[in-house]
């Protein structure tokens, strides 16, 4: 079983520097996105700085902590897109019969197919979310409760979409539910909490876990909580776990189309 | 001229077949309306608190208005499809039609940006009214004005976009110019009106492109005024000239680099 995980993560993490290596073979191409994106982020610093010259402390969040939320957010958004990027075309891979060349292969048909793809912009996200913690106040703590949540909140992320993207097995034109899906996360995601009332705070917990991604890590990195901590790692194990049953119980109703696709 | 009405109009009457498709795009303005309605909400501890000259309801319209303009042009996929045309040799057919490639591009973009703005404009203003329950803009004259700023600011936009995928013509993949392009309308020419930056800022802002294709309508429609008017027009007029001579030279540029393989 050890053994078996262990290639399984040895494979996964040989099909991520594959596709890292294709996508720098322009390594121009492949820094200017790099170093856009980090640029295309610090755009929304303004928009912060002019928020706070009106008022001080928005929705319970001082300068220093939407600084914070901003880093967890693209560093969430970077390592989902970075490792797994194929999961955010899922749907269209599904509807088009495209799953073929990672069925027939020995290995986990979810995880090969997830990471088969990486997106050179969000290695631009990952590095501006640290860039973020260390002008917000960095310290080794931080850092490592910082990665843990990065990587937590983009498991998420993934297995959010992977859910709605295996809808696709059941019904035509899912990828629209899976595209609402995804920009609801990515649209609460980089502002405080507390602008929200009622009903938008209980969604944020349960339909639009955007809570457990960024809110609640942002309260853990101001003040550390170990029950909050493991609610965080508990609620990623049943969103993975839900991805992976969800997806094999999609996968038995899949027919190929017959398509002939190079993989290179 | 009257070619490129005609490929307006086809344009047009091919995008009502897939109307749904935009239809879909409503969920995305109405998601960041809901987001601007409560951050302003909250900053603005009263409504008809002033905030640099602005009370809550003109700052939302101005959001409003903006983000219009900006889902009207749907400025992601023309990028792609210059970028495309040009890294994937298209762009050599239309070297022997009698058309040029830069009003080929504008009058075709503009169809399926009459019928989004036609379309966000009903959804906003309802939005508008169910968030608000006023507009500031009174007279239909008025409302005829900032209309004709609008299409203006979404035909300056489409000029800018071309201009930004023609790019590729010299680096490979020009998409990361036009995130900053994106990033900058938003900051600078969406979120805010231009009384909201610093003072230094603020005649820098108003001369530039952002100006003409975001802020200077909204401002119109916010807080009308005959001076303001003939300002918004005049930087509009000067910024359709000079981006369509830019995009012209861009295009010459690069078309003489072209190398087509033939298969």
């Amino acid at each position: 079983m050890l053994t078996a995980v262990k290639n399984q993560v040895r494979v996964t993490l040989l099909t991520t520097k594959y596709a890292l290596m294709k996508e720098m073979l322009n390594k121009t191409t492949f820094l200017m996105n790099i170093v856009f994106m980090i640029l295309n982020n610090a755009c929304f610093i303004i928009q912060w700085i002019i928020l706070y010259s009106i008022r001080d402390g928005i929705g319970g969040y001082h300068f220093q902590q939407v600084l914070l939320l901003w880093g967890i957010a693209a560093s969430t958004f970077g390592f989902s897109r970075c490792f797994f990027y194929k999961a955010f075309n899922l749907s269209e891979v599904i509807q088009n019969g495209k799953l073929d060349s990672f069925l027939i292969q020995p290995k986990n048909v979810l995880l090969s197919v997830t990471t088969s793809e990486i997106s050179p912009s969000a290695i631009g996200d990952l590095i501006y979310g640290y860039i973020m913690l260390g002008i917000s106040g960095f310290s080794i703590s931080k850092f490592f409760l910082f990665t843990l949540f990065t990587v937590s909140g983009g498991f998420i992320l993934v297995s959010v979409t992977v859910i709605l993207s295996s809808l696709s097995f059941w019904f035509q034109k899912a990828d629209m539910i899976s595209e609402v899906g995804d920009s609801l996360l990515t649209s609460f995601a980089t502002y405080p909490e507390g602008i929200f009332q009622g009903t938008m705070k209980i969604l944020f917990y349960t339909i639009i876990p955007i809570g457990f991604i960024n809110y609640l890590p942002i309260r853990i990195l101001s003040e550390f909580h170990l029950g909050y901590t493991a609610l965080i790692l508990l609620i990623m194990c049943f969103f993975v776990s839900f991805a992976f049953i969800i997806f094999y119980r999609g996968l038995k109703r899949y027919s190929s189309s017959n398509l002939m696709i190079s993989k290179i | 001229m009257r070619k490129y009405l005609f490929i307006y109009k086809s344009e047009i009457m091919s995008n009502l077949q897939y109307i749904g498709n935009i239809l879909f795009g409503f969920i995305f303005y109405f998601l960041l309306l809901f987001v601007f309605f409560h951050l302003w909400d909250y900053i603005y501890s009263d409504p008809e608190e002033l905030i640099h000259g602005y009370n809550m309801s003109q700052t939302i319209w101005h959001v409003i208005i903006t983000e219009i303009l900006w889902s009207s042009v749907g400025g992601n996929k023309l990028c792609q499809k210059i970028i495309n045309d040009v890294r994937g040799g298209n762009i050599a057919y239309n070297l022997n039609k009698p058309y040029d490639y830069i009003g080929y591009s504008l009058s075709s973009h503009l169809g399926i940006a009459t019928i989004k703005l036609i379309l966000y404009i009903i959804l906003g203003f309802t939005l508008g009214f169910v968030f608000l329950k006023d507009v500031p803009i009174h007279t239909l004259f008025h409302l005829l004005i900032v209309l004709f700023s609008c299409i203006l600011a979404i035909v300056i936009s489409c000029l800018l976009i071309i201009m930004i995928g023609l790019f590729s013509f010299i680096i490979e993949d020009s998409t990361p110019f036009y995130w900053l392009y994106s990033k900058a309308i938003l900051i600078l020419g969406t979120l805010f009106p231009i009384e909201f930056f610093p003072s230094v800022m603020q005649p820098i802002l108003t001369s530039s492109p952002v100006y003409a294709v975001a802020s200077g309508p909204a401002k119109l429609f916010v807080d009308f005024s005959w001076n303001g008017c003939v300002e918004v027009l005049f930087i509009q007029l000067f910024y359709v000239g000079i981006c369509y001579i830019l995009c012209k030279l861009v295009y010459q540029k690069g078309v003489k680099k072209l190398n087509v393989n033939g298969g």
